[in-house]
């Protein structure tokens, strides 16, 4: 066991390296990047302009380069043995790049290939990239600064202020999930194309095909405009507030119902239910059908027909045989659930302004601020891998059958 | 010469009847989820209707109706010559109606392609690593699990910001794009954004498959019959393709007609964050998407779309459902 | 057998290495420099000088004998647009009415957003109507005609040579231009051109290397933000065409280089008299409709909306609406504003930062010295403008000579030398031979800014201008540009008084020279560090708390609380001079989706949007309904000064 965790986690690792890695380079790829739409800002741009903002976003080294400053903060200079700088004069990048040019000399085509007019030298480095901007290596904890979306500041400090609301969100939305679709997943089972099995299986099959966005523009629609819209005709509908975490100042919900103080208990409560409603419906349907599935493959089981023809009472049999073994695929899979605590949830969190870490995420997609975007998927892959090695654990916790070597 | 001639037709015509007796089993067993069967007959219904969608309607897809001055205009509009918007225009004023049989092609082939090209590659590769093991198997299984550690809608949107960007990075082969063109009745440019969709979804669909596939090699391929066979002397790859993928084709279809209701799912999601086939190309997901804004003011607009995308994928959802129950050997009803 | 499974291998390490083939970039190109290291790491500057002279050797210079006369990239007359009839077709087909009406249903007067200049009509440079070709079909058909594109039996147009008229057009694939571009296809069509469109993400659209700055396009849209001052010079002038001999500089997409435009536009941007300028702007507005170079299609509507309760918003083209924020008032006697934003600010830095909803929060909250309602310029911090006519500014001619510092044409500061460029003070462009005296204008300004005091009760001083002329030029300030800093030759601080006397380089003629230049910053301000602000490089405050998050203010307002992703609390500022804010709390709220953010409005959960978070899209129609239905919500529709235009690019490749 000592040995294959020691393999598992060794494998982890690398995993994880290739993940970042292949990440990093797609980025570098990526069509924009934080520059893109600079020359559109009518003002006139000089080339060394250009240079010094490139310079700014790092764009100045070669990405390989520029990985390994991410990810262990190294280069940051030349490296000093015994007094002596090597490599001082190892281009790492390129400042002043230059792009084919084509020029007519004397009616002929003198191409002039792209190159470098100035070279970024190691020794540069602690001069273009000082210390202080620069990040430390995210192996050594430090997760960078934020280029776009939070100009300079510590990406690490960004990402902790969202993940409480994300906490919050997923983790409500998870044990509901689980509260209510085990038992309509076992039910469902047990009661097998019964019209309360059609009728679940119906719905779950709604909330994992509805469009979340879709779905929650409706709650908005249907709890906040409409009731606002018909005050007239309908004064008592309670209005909901529509998205973010918390209101800022005292509102009505509705006129029979006192006013709502910011921060309160229940401020918070309703401020949850739509987006917890959206994602609870979502995940339901999800566990409601493996829960089924992995019962009714139970149930078909030897030892539960067995214990069936020994004529033990039905309850007796799903419950102690059934119930205990199907829940064990439930247990290695509901593990996997924990990256998204860390992730959340992306659109839902868009639709209704929730200040989580999905939406973070996207923003900084969407504006290339490649630090925070490379932390976030990096921390995820972390999450996803100990999660599986979790889940393989627990495998032979709950079923001793299972040995790894 | 003659014996064995006679034997092999009637080795053949044993096996027929038995795939046929078997099919029929399936089909019973299929048949008894009624709600499987409801969907298949109106995913299918949905399907044969959007491959008349040119004689269906007068109207072109991308026409706009330049009369109609309420943009979007609500169901029952009627234009300059006369003719009627069943479902109303949207916000450029093109029929909603044309549109969305349209999108119907485009979004059911999306996912159909999909889960054919991943679930063939996935059952391909899962064969191979399993049939063969040692370092093939290693290397498969590696590239898998890294596949899997990657978080997908976070990757699946940077993949496609990079390749949806232009309509030239991809060298399809002409009768390819014919054939798509002729499929999605859309112009060929259009449709290297749709294969380009297409791929990126790929990436990350034939994972499952290939697992699951490589499962069922890996203990078939310990089975006594696939030693006698090598023994007789067939080729690796006549194994693989004649006996290894047949048997465990089984769960591959069911997590594949599963996989259908998801694509079409992710389509929309990914619209939804500005990254999927775009206008004017129609689909499910984008028109439900570029609708969103008027979500608040002409809640059918959103509606049309989304409630064909979600009555589709919930059909495929059935489908798989009751593709499970009835493939199932174990289960005997 | 084993073959299947070796070929198989083979397969998958090939693919990677392809993979990774792809992936690796040229591989840096390490120059062997002999020399000791040690001194290197001294001097790193001459080391690098010392390395361009080497790669200029090793430079490849690939020669290729073209047989045909050998043109640079976009020097080749377009087939199609460079035939003028053409481009005034596309102008008569194209029905910009059905074009705003397809993207501003609810826009009631569609003419008021019309363009036939590249300025909007409310700005004090247009001096029109201009003859811009206005929607007539048929004129277009006849030009057309005229021109040799004639409709055979199709309804696309061929030449003689049976070549069609298609066109490429390109665009972002933001659902506003894929609407209103959409109508504009159909318009075209039935004039009998074909146009293919082609929707581009913005970021390979407006990307740096790419598309528009590459002048990948035929037809190409787009959007320019008009400001106070309409500058213009790098987007008409003959010697801002970008060409790869130039290194793609310059922003005139299209190559356009008509003489006189060119020569109105740098003279428009060379002198200070208000009249000439306007003289000179019209001329360029009237060649730009003759040659219609780029079609204006419309300005873009924006909305704004509040809450019924809310009063004393100043709406404004130009200036953002929280300008004024100290004016408003709730009229149920609340305490606290709430605005809702779709964007959050990135840095309370204003330098490293160009979003609008960073300047939305800046403006209150931090104080501003002038505001810019009406397309032109009011005192607030700063007393009074200091222009030539407040005697606050001299513009005198001077002698220049070889060696001076001078701004020369193409804007730059530079020491006068042979062959350079300059603007005399006649307005003439002159080459300098290197030895004469040049006459040139050279503008001295005295900046002055009324008595104020900062958040936390401690007086302004000469010494926080002093620290803002510093930090604003310094080259680790993060700021883009430093033309304005360069052009700065001397500056003078008073002793006791709000004072600075600046010395421009001679030929420097910054049309917004009356506007204090730069910002201003609590000298005096201690870190949680225990340093001053003064003494922190300038490479460390884009990471400073008290500058980037909760910043002092001279302002109405100041920043008490940042919570990130969700709110921005302001309070008003005790100590402001102005005197006292009307309404005591302000908080902006980040609501990331418009739906989300109209959905507030409607609730009471946010008081006002600005055009920004509301845009002009199909939420606007929500909020107009809202209206009527209930009258909780008001809003304004105006014309912004952001205007979509159509480019033509009159070269080819």
């Amino acid at each position: 066991m000592t040995n294959y965790l020691i393999r598992r986690i060794i494998q982890m690792m690398l995993v994880v390296l290739l993940a970042a890695l292949f990440t990093y380079f797609l980025f570098n790829i990526s069509p924009g990047g934080p520059l893109a739409g600079i020359q559109q800002q009518q003002q006139r741009l000089t080339r060394e302009d250009l240079a010094r903002l490139r310079a700014q976003y790092e764009l100045d080294l070669y990405w390989p380069f520029r990985f390994s400053r991410w990810l262990i903060g190294l280069p940051n200079g030349p490296i000093t043995i015994g007094g002596r700088d090597l490599f001082a004069n190892t281009a790492v990048g390129c400042y002043l790049p230059r792009d084919e040019q084509i020029v007519i000399q004397d009616g002929q085509r003198v191409v002039t290939p792209a190159g470098c007019d100035q070279y970024v030298y190691l020794a540069d480095i602690p001069e273009l990239h000082p210390a202080i901007r620069s990040s430390n290596g995210i192996l050594r904890g430090d997760f960078g600064r934020s280029t776009v979306i939070r100009t300079g500041q510590p990406v690490w400090g960004e990402m902790m202020t969202r993940l409480p609301a994300t906490l919050e969100l997923m983790l409500i939305s998870t044990f509901l999930s689980f509260l209510i679709g085990i038992p309509i997943g076992i039910y469902s089972a047990i009661k097998q194309y019964s019209r309360f099995d059609y009728t679940f299986t119906t719905i779950s099959f709604i909330g994992s095909a509805m469009p979340t966005f879709f779905f929650g523009l409706m709650l908005i629609l249907v709890f906040t405009v409409f009731p606002n819209l018909l005050q007239d005709q309908f004064p008592w509908l309670p209005k909901l507030p529509p998205g973010s975490r918390l209101a800022v100042r005292p509102y009505a919900v509705a006129e029979w119902l006192p006013r709502v103080q910011p921060g309160t208990g229940m401020d918070r409560f309703l401020h949850l239910l739509m987006p917890v409603g959206v994602l609870t419906f979502f995940y339901m349907a999800t566990w409601s059908r493996f829960v089924r599935s992995s019962m009714l493959e139970v149930m078909r089981q030897d030892y539960v027909r067995t214990a069936r023809a020994k004529g033990l009472v039905e309850k007796v049999v799903i419950v102690k045989h059934a119930l205990r073994n199907a829940l064990i695929p439930f247990v290695t899979v509901a593990v996997l659930t924990i990256p998204g605590f860390f992730s959340g949830a992306i659109i839902t969190e868009t639709v209704f302004a929730w200040p989580g870490m999905g939406r973070l995420y996207y923003e900084a997609l969407n504006r290339s601020d490649w630090p925070i975007a490379l932390a976030f998927i990096f921390i995820t892959a972390v999450l996803t891998v100990f999660a599986t090695l979790l889940g393989d654990i627990l495998y032979t916790v709950v079923d001793p059958r299972i040995k790894y070597t | 010469m003659t014996t064995a001639a006679q034997s092999v037709t009637l080795k053949g015509l044993a096996q027929e009847e038995k795939t046929e007796s078997q099919a029929r089993i399936i089909f019973r067993r299929f048949r008894r989820h009624r709600l499987a069967v409801i969907s298949l007959i109106l995913v299918s219904l949905i399907f044969l209707v959007s491959l008349l969608a040119p004689v269906l309607t007068p109207f072109e897809r991308d026409a706009i109706d330049l009369s109609s001055k309420s943009r979007p205009g609500p169901p029952g509009t009627i234009d300059m010559e006369g003719r009627t918007h069943y479902l109303g225009v949207d916000h450029l004023g093109r029929d909603l109606f044309t549109r969305v049989l349209y999108a119907a092609r485009v979004s059911m082939s999306i996912a159909v392609l999909v889960v054919l090209i991943s679930e063939t590659f996935g059952a391909l590769v899962g064969a191979i690593a399993g049939y063969y093991g040692g370092l093939v198997d290693l290397a498969i299984s590696r590239v898998i699990e890294f596949m899997l550690t990657i978080p997908s809608l976070p990757l699946l949107l940077i993949l496609s910001a990079i390749f949806l960007r232009s309509d030239t990075v991809l060298p399809l082969p002409g009768f390819l794009s014919r054939f798509l063109s002729a499929l999605l009745l859309a112009p060929e440019r259009e449709v290297q954004k749709v294969v380009m969709l297409v791929l990126v979804l790929v990436f990350f669909g034939w994972l499952s498959a290939a697992r699951l596939m490589r499962g069922m090699a890996l203990s078939l391929s310990k089975q006594d019959f696939v030693e006698a066979l090598r023994a007789a002397g067939a080729s690796d790859a006549r194994i693989i393709f004649r006996h290894i993928i047949p048997n465990g084709i089984a769960p591959i279809l069911v997590s594949a007609s599963l996989a259908l209701g998801g694509v079409i799912v992710t389509e929309s999601a990914l619209s939804f964050l500005g990254l999927g086939v775009q206008d004017p190309t129609p689909t499910w997901g984008n028109m439900l998407a570029t609708s969103q804004s008027y979500m608040f003011q002409h809640p059918w607009l959103p509606l049309v779309p989304g409630v064909f995308l979600v009555i589709v994928s919930i059909g495929f959802n059935f489908i798989g459902d009751g593709l499970r129950d009835a493939l199932d050997p174990r289960l005997k009803r | 057998m084993k073959r299947f499974q070796l070929y198989t291998l083979i397969a998958i390490l090939l693919l990677s290495v392809l993979a990774l083939g792809a992936c690796a970039q040229p591989t840096p190109q390490v120059v062997e420099v002999v020399k000791e290291v040690e001194k290197i790491v001294e001097k790193p500057v001459e080391v690098v000088k010392e390395v361009e002279k080497q790669v200029e050797v090793v430079k490849e210079v690939v020669k290729e004998v073209v047989q045909e006369v050998a043109v640079e990239d976009y020097t080749t007359p377009h087939p199609i647009l460079s035939d003028v009839r053409v481009r005034q077709a596309l102008a008569h087909c194209i029905d910009r009415d059905a074009l705003i009406a397809s993207v501003y249903p609810y826009v009631e007067e569609p003419d008021a957003l019309l363009m036939d200049s590249f300025l909007p009509k409310s700005h004090w440079a247009y001096k029109g109507p201009y003859d811009y070709p206005w929607y007539d079909p048929e004129a277009g058909a006849a030009l057309l005609d005229e021109a040799g594109w004639t409709l055979g039996g199709g309804s696309v147009r061929t030449n003689a040579n049976g070549d069609v008229l298609a066109l490429k057009f390109t665009t972002t694939t933001a659902q506003f231009r894929q609407t209103w571009s959409a109508v504009m296809v159909q318009n075209l069509a039935a004039c009998g051109f074909q146009v293919l469109p082609n929707y581009a993400p913005a970021s390979w659209w407006f990307g740096d290397t790419t598309g528009l700055s590459r002048r990948d396009f035929e037809l190409g849209a787009f959007a320019w933000v008009g400001q106070v001052d309409p500058s213009g010079r790098t987007l008409y002038a003959c010697d801002q065409v970008p060409l790869p001999s130039n290194n793609w500089e310059g922003q005139n997409y299209m190559g356009w280089c008509n003489e006189a435009a060119s020569k109105a536009i740098v003279a428009a941007n060379n002198t200070l008299i208000k009249d000439d300028r306007i003289s000179n702007y019209d001329i360029v507005q009237k060649e730009f409709a003759a040659d219609v170079v780029s079609i204006p299609v419309f300005q873009r509507a924006e909305a704004e909306a509040w809450s019924a309760n809310l009063q004393g918003i100043r709406p404004d083209a130009n200036e953002y609406a929280t300008a004024n924020l100290h004016e408003w008032t709730l009229a149920d006697g609340g305490d606290t504003i709430v605005i809702g934003m779709t964007q959050e600010p990135d840095s309370m830095l204003s330098l490293v930062s160009s979003m609008a909803a960073q300047r939305l929060v800046d403006r209150p909250a931090k104080g501003t010295a002038v505001t810019t309602y009406d397309y032109d310029y009011q005192a607030t911090l700063q007393d009074g403008l200091s222009t030539l006519e407040s005697g606050l500014a001299t513009n005198s001619t001077v002698q220049v000579k070889a060696g001076d510092m001078v701004y020369n044409a193409s804007g730059d500061t530079v020491e006068l030398a042979a062959g350079e460029t300059l603007i005399d003070a006649a307005g003439n462009e002159v080459e300098y031979d290197g030895s004469s005296m040049v006459d040139m204008l050279q503008l001295v300004v005295t900046y002055k800014l009324k008595p104020y005091t900062w958040s936390d009760g401690v007086a302004g001083s000469v010494a926080d201008m002093e620290l803002g002329f510093n930090f604003d030029c310094d080259p680790e300030s993060g700021a883009t540009s430093f033309i304005t800093c360069n052009a700065m030759l001397e500056k003078e601080f008073a002793a006791d008084a709000l004072e600075v006397t600046v010395t421009w380089a001679p030929g420097y003629q910054g049309t917004e020279y009356f506007v204090y230049p730069f910002n201003i910053y609590p000298a005096h301000q201690v870190l949680s560090d225990g340093r001053v602000l003064a003494d922190v490089p300038a490479a460390e405050w884009v990471t400073l708390p008290e500058i980037v998050e909760t910043p002092l203010s001279f302002g109405p307002y100041y920043i008490t609380e940042w919570v990130k992703g969700q709110s921005i609390t302001l309070a008003a500022n005790p100590h402001w001079w102005g005197g006292a804010a009307a309404t005591p709390n302000v908080i902006f709220v980040f609501l990331a989706d418009t739906n989300q953010a109209v959905a507030q409005l409607i609730n009471g959960d946010v008081d006002y949007l600005d055009d920004s978070t509301l845009g002009a899209g199909a939420e606007v129609q929500t909020v107009i309904d809202a209206a009527n239905a209930t009258g909780a919500v008001q809003y304004e529709i105006s014309g912004s000064s952001t205007w979509e235009h159509i480019d033509i690019n009159l070269f080819t490749k």
